[in-house]
């Protein structure tokens, strides 16, 4: 009887370790996969494929207005200025080369990469910066399979929209209250990444949550892209505030061209 | 970037099809696999894409690598549904402590269904999206572009964007090298402040580039519109086989 009472405790602690490592080696999966997911900065580009439809469609009406008006104005500034094609599909080309480049992340361990959105919003507004991300998106989707098809709208509209609109915004806003140029691009390109987070975490919770209610899907996206993000955008920030200062110690007179500094600011500190 | 899938274009028999019936085939797929209810039909599109690469002679480990990271998120996309979402409890799996569980993870049935559905969608579209790419060079699907009447100056800047990586891809490599060797990474922030001097660097080799090439295409009599090819009328043979993809695809996605 106690032979058999001694088993069972055994079973039952068997039972209980095997349960306990199994539950230890789920999280720990999980643990590893939203680290791993999070580590690289393509989860920013939403795959193709995981939007159903009606989402891909509806993310392709909303970025399609801000393209047009992309183009609509990159057309009429090659009017008087020909050389506005080829620095816009140069910056397209920057953009792609930096979203392509890997920082490590320390808090995640691992590397990721960054947006890059925030510098051409700077650099030529955030109209024309959409665009540059379109053709950026289009030929990673198409090439590398960063990104897709189906979802170019949505990538568009995390990155291009709301990452360059808020980058621009926070950049011209600091300018105004006198911050330091180095600052304020600083706090661009922070913040400009961070949009691009929960704009994607919004778009993500939305297109995958089927019958399930979107505001704890959102918060639990959001919460598995922290480990990275936080830190990334902050990298993100110091890497335009680093672009910035190398432009204007070199070549203050191409931010005046285009507009980023006032010519006065030119000669001494900005 | 070799990785990128020019470097993998050869003579093969998808190279000799109009780069025009190729997408056009490719975005009917896409909308029905984007738009189908079950696992199987995209599971079918990954498997004759995967079996086309293989065709093409795409190394193994490139396509590996193409499909690594879609693959992941769909992993991770399925461990979200099946833990996080839905009614129907398929298992318990709570961690005790001393008296009370410290976190209970619950697998669902239906959020499985649902992961398992989306993961399928996205292996379908990623492996139907790298067939096309490897089987299509760039130049090709500009001139498709160019007829689906994508805006011109759109597929310019395309054009310059795509001439031009290759040439920051080399010298933010260079930029990078050289910093590494002068012991530029060596702590956090020396490593942000040569990642901003790289940045910095490669914007104005841009600035300053697109200036040159604006000026020597100015000599060149350039006057702001670059001329893009006119494909010839599609064959009909070409679109009759086109029609057929699309009426085989379309009849295994009502099935």
């Amino acid at each position: 009887m106690k032979i058999r009472a001694q088993t069972k405790d055994r079973a039952q602690s068997t039972d209980y370790r095997t349960q306990t490592g199994k539950t230890a080696q789920i999280i720990w999966g999980l643990g590893s996969v939203f680290c791993a997911l999070t580590s690289d900065a393509h989860a920013m580009h939403i795959s193709e494929g995981i939007l159903p439809f009606n989402w891909a469609a509806l993310w392709f009406l909303v970025a399609l207005p801000f393209v047009a008006y992309g183009i609509r104005r990159l057309k009429i500034l090659s009017k008087t200025d020909l050389s506005i094609k080829p620095l816009v599909g140069l910056m397209a080309a920057i953009v792609f080369v930096i979203s392509c480049m890997p920082i490590p992340v320390p808090t995640a361990g691992t590397c990721s990469h960054p947006g890059g959105t925030a510098i051409p919003a700077i650099l030529v507004g955030p109209s024309i910066s959409v665009l540059i991300t379109a053709v950026a998106l289009l030929i990673q989707a198409l090439f590398l399979a960063h990104g897709g098809l189906s979802t170019w709208g949505a990538d568009i509209v995390s990155m291009g929209v709301m990452g360059a609109f808020t980058g621009f915004a926070v950049f011209k806003l600091l300018r105004k209250l006198k911050a330091p140029l180095a600052v304020s691009a600083f706090f661009a390109g922070l913040l400009s990444d961070w949009a691009i987070y929960i704009t994607t975490s919004v778009e993500l919770a939305a297109g995958i949550r089927g019958d399930a209610p979107f505001l704890p899907l959102f918060t639990k996206i959001l919460i598995a892209f922290v480990p990275t993000q936080l830190p990334l955008g902050i990298l993100e920030g110091a890497m335009t505030a680093g672009m910035v200062s190398l432009l204007f110690k070199r070549r203050a007179d191409l931010l005046v061209k285009l507009g980023v500094i006032k010519p006065e600011h030119a000669g001494g500190a900005a | 970037m070799e990785i990128l899938s020019e470097h993998f274009k050869s003579e093969h028999f998808l190279s000799k099809v109009d780069a025009r019936v190729k997408l056009i085939v490719t975005l009917a797929l896409l909308a029905m696999v984007l738009s189908y209810k079950g696992t199987m039909f995209p599971l079918l599109i990954a498997a004759v894409s995967i079996m086309l690469c293989m065709k093409m002679q795409i190394p193994v480990k490139v396509l590996a690598f193409r499909l690594a990271q879609p693959l992941f998120l769909a992993l991770v996309i399925l461990l979200l549904k099946i833990f996080f979402s839905g009614k129907d409890a398929m298992f318990v799996f709570s961690l005790p402590t001393s008296h009370f569980p410290l976190l209970t993870l619950t697998g669902y049935r239906d959020g499985l269904m649902e992961g398992l559905l989306i993961s399928a969608r996205i292996l379908g579209g990623v492996s139907l999206l790298a067939a096309v790419g490897f089987a299509t060079p760039f130049i090709e699907f500009m001139g498709a572009l160019s007829w689906l009447s994508v805006p011109k100056p759109f597929i310019e800047i395309m054009m310059f964007a795509y001439r031009y990586l290759f040439v920051f891809l080399e010298d933010a490599t260079t930029i990078y090298s050289a910093q590494k060797n002068r012991l530029g990474y060596t702590g956090i922030k020396k490593g942000l402040n040569s990642f901003g001097v790289l940045t910095g660097s490669l914007v104005l080799r841009g600035l300053e580039q697109s200036q040159k090439t604006a000026d020597a295409m100015e000599q060149r009599g350039y006057t702001g519109d670059m001329p893009l090819l006119k494909g010839k009328p599609l064959s009909t043979l070409e679109l009759a086989g086109a029609l057929l993809i699309v009426i085989f695809g379309g009849a295994a996605w009502m099935i």
